[in-house]
């Protein structure tokens, strides 16, 4: 493209928007048939680089509309309208088994998209793009407040949306990879609901496997005796470790009493009397499980197969009592989720449970842990406490099936939790 | 609470009683219902649900607002409230019926009272005034346009007014109207006595331009070129009387021998005077003992209709339109009470018709709009304070809500059409 040609328009909307808003990107005022590249560069907290890039070719009137167009090449094919979201990898150079996350929920992540001459692949940095423009992804609503909470020995971050209230209320209890990672419950606020963020207790910490399941039964307590919550309204969110909890949670406490329940990529694989903290790891009995795949990632998956069906081993799902909603990806190397998921099924039905039990499964993916557009990552590192040694885990899916994954069970997640929590609370009037 | 009380006693004189409407009965018992369930507070049941897409939003972007989860065919109300910079409350609401599966949707339904009637998805905000009780003459013009303005949209159950918020109200959410979209550069300008703000676009550019010129409201007004800069323009608004930076006296002769715009925009305004404008009114600063005497009418306010009517102009002070060399846009309120736009209007397409150059003329003529015609969904101002020393004066600037607001929106769109059509090309 010549210098004198008028620079092209690139567009981008909404340029404020929630993680889980899509965006639409056009370039126009190109010249038709022009071969251009778009790219979406963004810096982590960790100062690392991710992008994502597609190769498009104008069409007659000089316009690419990523909705429309369809990428021949660079991070994603196809007619895919938010690829440059869910398609971002490190950049070339970078360290390994990086993931993606978000500590502070409460500022934008920041994106910037550009448009470059011709097809590129590499060295970007060396190149003038012919247009820019930026985006900010929040995860949380204006008005949405986060409140530390440290209380009866319970610890986290509550996240309120703005407005007099009451709301429906949640307990969002992560995977077990420690720390705290806020976002999910900054996210749900802004959609309505009063989301405790827990904060795991260190391996250890806790003498025993009851004062664990206090624990997480003093949190669902503190959710649901906040001023701002309907005390019959509150459900338990858990992903991996958190979700084990969960379910464990719904089926035998004598406490808890939840709404709901919606489960990512856990099972009912509870031990009676052992930690969970230790439910995760290998054990001496089955360490011969342990696979690893082509590039020395590992592979958890097989530690818990075959499904048993001794009842000391597991949750006894019978009881429970509130629907559920377990989502999985068929392709799950950590844990063998979707063979848990049929034996939980097998065992709810054996008690002609007529609650409803989802089970949105996905071929070809991992577990979609994280809100959709989010870059699917195959392997990341991830801290095993027994061994201070970091492993690097290999979580399943190829870059696409699980972003649609994401996508469609974000969706089904939000639409699950409105049914159950905010179902219609007046009566049909008859006329 | 008295709204609870009063409720209440209309239900107890109606047992027994001859039903005279059926639906307005209805409508009151389905919040009874309600009412006493939610200030109840047992807690057994979730506030409906209110929200706004996108939250975050450029000024001159729709954003859908939609409410959940209540009793059906129900009467609520919208209600918008803001602070502005200085402090002062704005709002503005609207009544609507919630439909049979209990939801209000501000891009279908319509307003059956309140600030707008009728379906106005952005009502609520091109619907904002001054809050009663708020001092007299307000507009609002937003100084810092690096933060947004934070408009709170409430529902409340029944139709009532904005002060019965807090014993109304079930649901809110906090909207964000931005004049910047991020990655937008504000830079100062003080350089060769120009003094000014530079708004440029995100990327490398290069990037079309414009000048962006207000009236002798004075001082420097940013928020316009801050938008103009979101839609891919670089923008520089420029003062030219009373601003404490300025030194150098306005001196608009001889300009056209180095300025060759590529377009003009001009916005109700005139094409001469009957004095020397720039000498006698448009001066850098005020000093004590320079007093500036604003032409006023017969009722007390502001009014330029004489000074800038084309039969009362100057010689000499009439822009020599015919020399136009590039395509020229009027935006035209028709019922602007401060300047005779029409007239000035008229005159210029009668001397570019004498002169073979209509093709470069296009007048937008908007029928009850006023003089202050702005970015789109910004409120209305029919009447403001202009000057309070020495002396207090008023400007009346005409216009009515519904119109004008339809004239900002419009007009808008149309501006950054031109602006493309003949700046991109």
């Amino acid at each position: 493209m010549s210098q004198a040609a008028p620079p092209p328009i690139l567009s981008l909307a909404p340029t404020r928007a929630l993680v889980d808003e899509a965006f639409r990107v056009r370039v126009e005022n190109l010249p038709p048939g022009a071969p251009v590249t778009l790219r979406c560069l963004h810096q982590s907290e960790d100062k690392d680089f991710w992008e994502a890039y597609g190769h498009y070719v104008s069409d007659a009137t000089g316009t690419v509309s990523v909705a429309d167009d369809a990428s021949l090449g660079g991070t994603y094919r196809g007619i895919e309208a938010t690829a440059l979201l869910w398609s971002m990898r490190p950049v070339p150079g970078s360290r390994t088994g990086l993931r993606l996350r978000k500590r502070d929920a409460r500022s934008p992540a920041l994106f910037t998209v550009s448009v470059y001459d011709g097809h590129v692949g590499r060295d970007f940095a060396d190149r003038r793009p012919l247009a820019e423009v930026l985006a900010e992804r929040w995860y949380v609503a204006p008005g949405v407040r986060g409140v530390d909470v440290r209380e009866r020995g319970v610890r986290g971050t509550l996240f309120i949306p703005s407005g007099p209230g009451p709301f429906p209320g949640l307990l969002d209890m992560r995977a077990g990879g420690g720390g705290l990672p806020e976002c999910r419950s900054a996210l749900l606020a802004s959609h309505g609901y009063v989301s405790l963020a827990l904060e795991y207790f260190a391996p250890g910490e806790l003498a025993s496997a009851d004062l664990e399941f206090n624990y997480f039964e003093s949190a669902f307590e503190l959710v649901r005796q906040h001023p701002s919550v309907v005390p019959d309204k509150v459900g338990l969110f858990g992903l991996s470790l958190g979700a084990t909890a969960a379910i464990y949670m719904a089926a035998e406490s004598s406490v808890a009493k939840p709404g709901c329940c919606v489960c990512i990529g856990g099972g009912h694989f509870y031990p009676r009397g052992k930690a969970l903290s230790g439910i995760s790891q290998p054990t001496n009995g089955n360490v011969g499980k342990l696979r690893v795949d082509e590039e020395q990632n590992l592979i958890w998956r097989d530690l818990s197969l075959p499904v048993s069906s001794d009842l000391s081993g597991k949750a006894d799902v019978r009881r429970i009592n509130c629907p559920l909603l377990l989502v999985n990806g068929q392709d799950d190397r950590n844990r063998p989720t979707s063979e848990d998921a049929a034996d939980m099924e097998r065992m709810m039905r054996s008690v002609g449970k007529r609650r409803p039990l989802s089970r949105p499964d996905y071929p070809d993916a991992g577990r979609p842990s994280e809100p959709p557009y989010s870059p699917r990552f195959r392997a990341t590192d991830f801290t095993r406490d027994s061994e201070k040694a970091r492993v690097t885990l290999l979580w399943g899916g190829r870059t696409k099936a699980p972003s649609d994954a994401q996508e469609d069970s974000w969706k089904k997640i939000l639409a699950f939790l409105q049914q159950h929590l905010y179902s219609p609370q007046y009566p049909r009037a008859r006329m | 609470m008295i709204g609870n009380r009063a409720r209440v006693a209309v239900y107890h004189h109606l047992i027994g009683k001859q039903l005279t409407s059926y639906v307005g009965l209805h409508r009151k018992l389905c919040w009874l219902h309600s009412a006493i369930a939610v200030r109840w507070r047992t807690g057994s049941t979730p506030a409906p649900i209110l929200t706004a897409t996108p939250a975050r939003a450029l000024v001159d972007e729709q954003i859908s607002i939609k409410a959940g989860f209540l009793p059906q065919h129900c009467p609520v109300t919208l209600c918008a409230q803001m602070r502005s910079e200085d402090g002062d409350r704005w709002e503005a609401f609207g009544h609507y019926n919630t439909s049979a599966d209990g939801t209000v949707n501000l891009a279908q339904d319509h307003s059956v009272g309140g600030s707008y009637l009728g379906c106005e998805p952005m009502g609520l905000f091109w619907g904002l005034q001054p809050a009663p009780g708020e001092r007299v003459g307000l507009r609002l013009r937003m100084k810092n346009v690096e933060i947004p303005l934070t408009v709170d949209i409430s529902l409340m159950e029944g139709h009532v007014s904005p002060r019965e918020r807090e014993s109304a109200e079930l649901a809110v959410v906090t909207t964000e109207r931005w004049f910047m979209t991020p990655g937008v550069q504000r830079i100062d300008i003080r350089q060769n006595g120009v003094v000014g703000t530079l708004f440029l676009p995100p990327g490398p550019g290069r990037f079309p331009a414009m000048v962006d010129l207000w009236g002798m409201g004075g001082g420097l007004v940013e928020y316009r070129s801050a938008m103009i800069a979101s839609r891919g323009f670089a923008s520089f608004s420029i003062a030219y009387m009373e601003h404490k930076d300025l030194t150098v006296q306005l001196d608009i002769s001889g300009a056209d021998a180095y300025m060759k715009p590529s377009c003009l925009v001009c916005i109700n305004g005139p094409a001469g005077s009957n004095m020397e404008l720039t000498q006698t009114l448009c001066k850098p600063k005020t000093s004590e003992s320079d007093q500036r005497f604003w032409p006023q009418d017969n009722a007390g306010y502001l009014s330029f209709r004489e000074m800038s009517s084309p039969s009362n102009y100057s010689p000499g002070t009439q822009v020599k339109i015919e020399n136009l060399a590039c395509p020229l846009m009027y935006i035209l309120g028709e019922d602007d009470q401060n300047f005779p736009s029409t007239k000035n209007s008229n005159l210029i397409e009668d001397v570019l018709k004498a002169a073979r150059k209509s093709h470069l003329y296009t007048c937008l003529s908007y029928p009850g709009a006023g003089h202050l015609i702005e970015t789109p969904y910004t409120p209305h101002t029919r009447l403001s304070v202009w000057e309070l020393k020495p002396r207090k004066i008023l400007a009346l600037w005409g216009g009515h809500v519904a119109p004008h607001a339809a004239a900002q929106e419009d007009s808008w769109k149309k501006i950054l059409k031109f602006l493309d059509k003949h700046l991109r090309a």
